[in-house]
């Protein structure tokens, strides 16, 4: 589910990650092993039959890091590489909540985008990497998802 | 690209091979320190995705410089090959021998390495390592978990034992500080404190705990507590060594908190709240007891370390892909490297070895196609270069030899031009004849006499050449000489006669062996058209005979006119003597007729003369008995034969008119021989001929007679027909033979017959 709504200068995007985070995952980021998730998020403009014209991207990098003397997880997000905020979460239903849910980021400005031209956010997970025949490494992402559509209102 | 761009591609190849081996040693220097810090490095760090995918993107950009490198060559290899250009052969064997040399043990090297790296890898996490550090683990946190626990009861006691104490009175407060001191000793507890939401109430820390001032449990603790009723933390302690361990425990002034003890659960009220510790005017405050507890040092280290290991384990244990495919990529990387060195290197030495030979191909290329000016450069200092260097010693020799053949040609064209236009313009016909019996060259004069074109002789065999039955006799008397492949055959010369071009013709035929540049021996024929000068010689020759039959002739004529006149007269006069007149008259008038008669038979023998017979003939015994005949002839000039010592070869000849010649010629000699003297027959055999010699000690012959002395009706003597010499001159022609007069010493003639032999 991926919801983008403007609100200011910013294009606000929530969304909540259905799957991806499975046990290897977990086990990496039980191992006290700095583990990231990296949203992608693509502004695209909205192109009847035709394909979407990409704007402009950000990330949404969270980095997880579990400290097994203290029993906690520490979270950073970085917006643009940019930290945007850090806290610890101490059990394992506030961890995936915190990797999964992602409730109102300004990810985009709305300076520069036309009002009333239709507009919507795309984004996909990547969760890592992995190895093909051994020595190939992949990414292991989430296709892209598209979120509603919206426009931005003219400048008052 | 030419020859002389691959020898500059060549020295600047030099230059970039060692810029190459340079970069590559700088290379694996850095591979090489890379290693030996791996081992310092943390895993999370080898493992990193940003490192494997630059070492996996590294190892693709190897394989396609080698595939590059490898196909690029292979390409070129390809395309001279089919081209057929001269020294792809050589490299292509040389390409194959030094990249299968480099490909094969490195790419072995590699899978066995690689094996062993895996098995190394898997060896090392299936050692029991992770059941103890799981175990000891799990002993550090109970130990944590235990004083937890305790910290947790000792501050909900101490919640309890509050009550429903009003804190905001002053006198509470004073009171509150002591009994948090009697709590911290009953529970052995280093720190105990109170709070009032955020608000710190009262505090007291164990003076023997080493804790300088007291702990600030944070915000977060506090408000987890009054979110959840209870949290815990380790923290370290302020001033102090060891770790500080954190239980706080909230509750509301007067709620049951015996049965919130029995099952702390969190407020849901304060849960939904964004911040739990956020003054709430409707609710009271919730009471915090933070309860700490110092872990002794040592054990907190111990406690710690062995968390840390395990978790190190489980690093390692989760990055074990990572790290088996980080080590492999990094191997793969070096082997990658290791192979298109030596693979780049092979290919460069393939082409260092045949670019010489290239150049000396093309160096014999441009030699056949008569560039002897061309030398091969190329900088080699190995057997190449000395063979380079005899391939230019030998062309600059091919040069001078050359430039000398050039010359000696140049003269020899000039000479063969000169001795063409002096045989075209000479005289006498000159046809040569090689080894093989082809008739190899034969003048305009030769053509014009024969009646013939050049390319009916010229190329032919003598007897295809001259087949018609005339000019066949000039094959028959090439056959008739010696073989000159037998070395026997030697100078002769000959009259040939015959028809050509409808005139009757005389040739005197010289033949004469020449040896060619093979070895080979060919001859050389001379003729010469002697038609013209026998017709002047037969004219004077019948002027004189003409003249000489007149003067015979007149000579009894006169003796006859005399008689008969002489009779007329005694006839007129009516002489009565006239009888024996008449028979003296008739007798000298008989006698001179006789004589006449006799010089016509004489004349009509010489005509009518018969072609000679050959047959086998003993001419030793011929000569003995014509000698014999004049054995007493003339008191004082004995005739005397010679034959030497050796017997005489058979002959075929006319045994008759041979013995009429002898006679003739001895006749001759001992009559102008007067006593004492001489008469020598003499007989030479030579190669291929035979030479009767007939020597007199006389008179001699002067030098104007010789010329004329074969003439018929020619006398020196004053008497006699004139013929004789004529006669002989005759047999010994009939019979192929030549007849020669020469001056005896000291005093006399020698006649010579030579004839052939065979």
């Amino acid at each position: 589910m991926l919801r983008a709504t403007v609100e200011g200068d910013h294009v606000l995007v929530s969304f909540r990650l259905d799957g991806g985070i499975d046990r290897h995952l977990l086990e990496r980021i039980d191992t006290g092993l700095p583990t990231k998730i990296v949203y992608e998020l693509e502004l695209a403009r909205d192109r009847k039959r035709w394909y979407d014209q990409g704007l402009t991207r950000n990330t949404l990098e969270i980095t997880a890091t579990y400290d097994a003397v203290a029993r906690e997880t520490n979270l950073h997000f970085r917006l643009g590489g940019e930290l945007i905020e850090s806290k610890t979460v101490r059990d394992r239903p506030a961890l995936l909540d915190a990797l999964r849910k992602i409730e109102r980021v300004p990810v985009f400005k709305v300076q520069g985008l036309t009002p009333g031209v239709r507009y919507l956010v795309l984004a996909r997970a990547i969760l890592g990497a992995r190895m093909v025949l051994a020595i190939i490494p992949t990414d292991v992402r989430t296709d892209w998802a598209e979120s509603n559509k919206f426009r931005p209102p003219a400048a008052p | 690209m030419g020859l002389r761009d691959r020898l500059y591609q060549q020295g600047k190849n030099t230059r970039t091979l060692l810029l190459g081996l340079v970069g590559l040693l700088f290379v694996f220097t850095a591979i090489f320190y890379l290693l030996e810090r791996d081992r310092e490095m943390p895993a999370y760090l080898v493992t990193n995705r940003v490192l494997l995918f630059v070492l996996w993107y590294v190892n693709v950009v190897l394989i396609l410089a080698i595939l590059f490198v490898l196909l690029r060559d292979l390409f070129k290899l390809f395309l001279e090959r089919r081209h057929r250009i001269l020294g792809s052969k050589l490299k292509t064997k040389l390409v194959a021998t030094y990249v299968g040399l480099s490909l094969f043990p490195v790419l072995t090297l590699f899978v066995i390495a690689t094996e062993l790296l895996q098995g190394s890898i898997d060896r090392w996490f299936a050692t029991p390592v992770r059941p103890v550090l799981e175990q000891g683990n799990a002993v550090a946190q109970a130990l944590i978990d235990r004083i937890q626990t305790s910290c947790s009861s000792a501050a909900r006691r101490t919640l309890v034992d509050l009550g429903t104490v009003d804190l905001s009175r002053e006198a509470e407060r004073e009171r509150l500080a002591g009994r948090l001191r009697e709590m911290l000793t009953e529970n052995d507890l280093d720190f105990l404190a109170v709070y009032e939401g955020t608000d710190f109430v009262q505090g007291v820390v164990d003076s023997r705990s080493g804790i300088s001032d007291l702990p600030e449990p944070g915000r977060d603790l506090l408000g987890e507590a009054a979110t959840e009723g209870r949290a815990v933390r380790t923290v370290e302690p302020p001033g102090g060594r060891g770790r500080l361990v954190l239980a706080a425990v909230s509750g509301t002034p007067g709620a049951d908190l015996d049965a919130a003890e029995a099952a702390p659960s969190p407020k849901p009220d304060a849960a939904k709240k964004e911040d739990p510790l956020a003054p709430d005017p409707a609710e009271p405050k919730p009471r915090i007891v933070v309860a700490g507890s110092l872990l002794d040092p040592v054990l907190a280290e111990r406690t710690e370390r062995l968390i840390e290991a395990f978790q190190s384990y489980r690093q390692l244990e989760v990055q074990k892909e990572d790290l088996r495919a980080s080590h492999l990529l990094i191997f793969l990387m070096v082997t990658l490297l290791i192979l298109l060195a030596s693979t780049w290197t092979g290919l460069y030495l393939a082409r260092r070895v045949t670019v010489p030979i290239l150049a000396l191909a093309e160096g014999t290329r441009r030699i056949s196609d008569g560039d002897l000016d061309h030398r091969v450069e190329v900088p080699a200092d190995d057997e190449l270069g000395v063979l380079v260097a005899s391939f230019n010693r030998m062309t600059e020799e091919l040069q001078k030899s050359n430039r000398a053949l050039q010359t000696t040609n140049e003269r020899l064209a000039e000479e063969r031009a000169l001795v063409a236009a002096v045989l075209e313009n000479v005289a006498a016909g000159i046809v040569s004849i090689d080894g093989a019996g082809r008739i190899f060259t034969c003048n305009g004069a030769a053509l014009q006499m024969l009646h013939q074109r050049e390319d009916e002789v010229v190329g032919r065999t003598a007897a295809e050449a001259w087949s018609d039955p005339e000019r066949s006799k000039l094959a028959a008397l090439l056959a008739s000489l010696p073989d000159p492949q037998a070395g026997r055959d030697r100078r002769s010369a000959r009259e040939v006669q015959m028809v050509v071009g409808g005139d009757w013709k005389t040739f005197e035929v010289k033949v004469t062996p020449i040896r060619d540049a093979a070895g080979s021996r060919g001859r050389v024929l001379v003729l010469e058209d002697l038609t013209e000068l026998i017709q002047a010689q037969q004219l004077a020759a019948w002027n004189e005979a003409a003249r000489r039959v007149a003067h015979e002739i007149k000579n009894p004529l006169t003796p006859i006119r005399l008689g008969a006149e002489r009779l007329l007269e005694k006839h007129r006069r009516g002489d009565p003597e006239i009888g024996p007149a008449i028979e003296e008259a008739a007798d000298i008038i008989v006698r001179e007729v006789e004589n006449l008669q006799g010089m016509v038979d004489e004349f009509s023998r010489y005509a009518r003369m018969p072609r000679p017979r050959p047959a086998q003939l003993d001419l030793a015994k011929l000569i003995d008995e014509t000698c014999h005949l004049y054995r007493d002839v003339k008191v004082g000039v004995p005739v005397v034969c010679e034959f030497g010592g050796e017997p005489l070869p058979a002959v075929w000849l006319d045994g008759e008119q041979i013995r009429r010649a002898l006679i003739n010629l001895i006749d001759n000699g001992v009559e102008a021989t007067d006593p004492p003297g001489t008469v020598t027959v003499s007989v030479e055999v030579t190669e291929g001929h035979l030479e009767i010699h007939v020597a007199d000690t006389g008179r001699g012959i002067p030098a104007e007679s010789k010329d004329k002395l074969f003439l018929p009706y020619y006398s020196t003597k004053g008497r006699g027909t004139g013929m004789g010499l004529a006669i002989v001159h005759r047999i010994v022609t009939d019979h192929h033979g030549t007849l020669r007069v020469e001056d005896n010493r000291p005093t006399g003639s020698v006649f010579t017959i030579e004839l052939p032999l065979g």
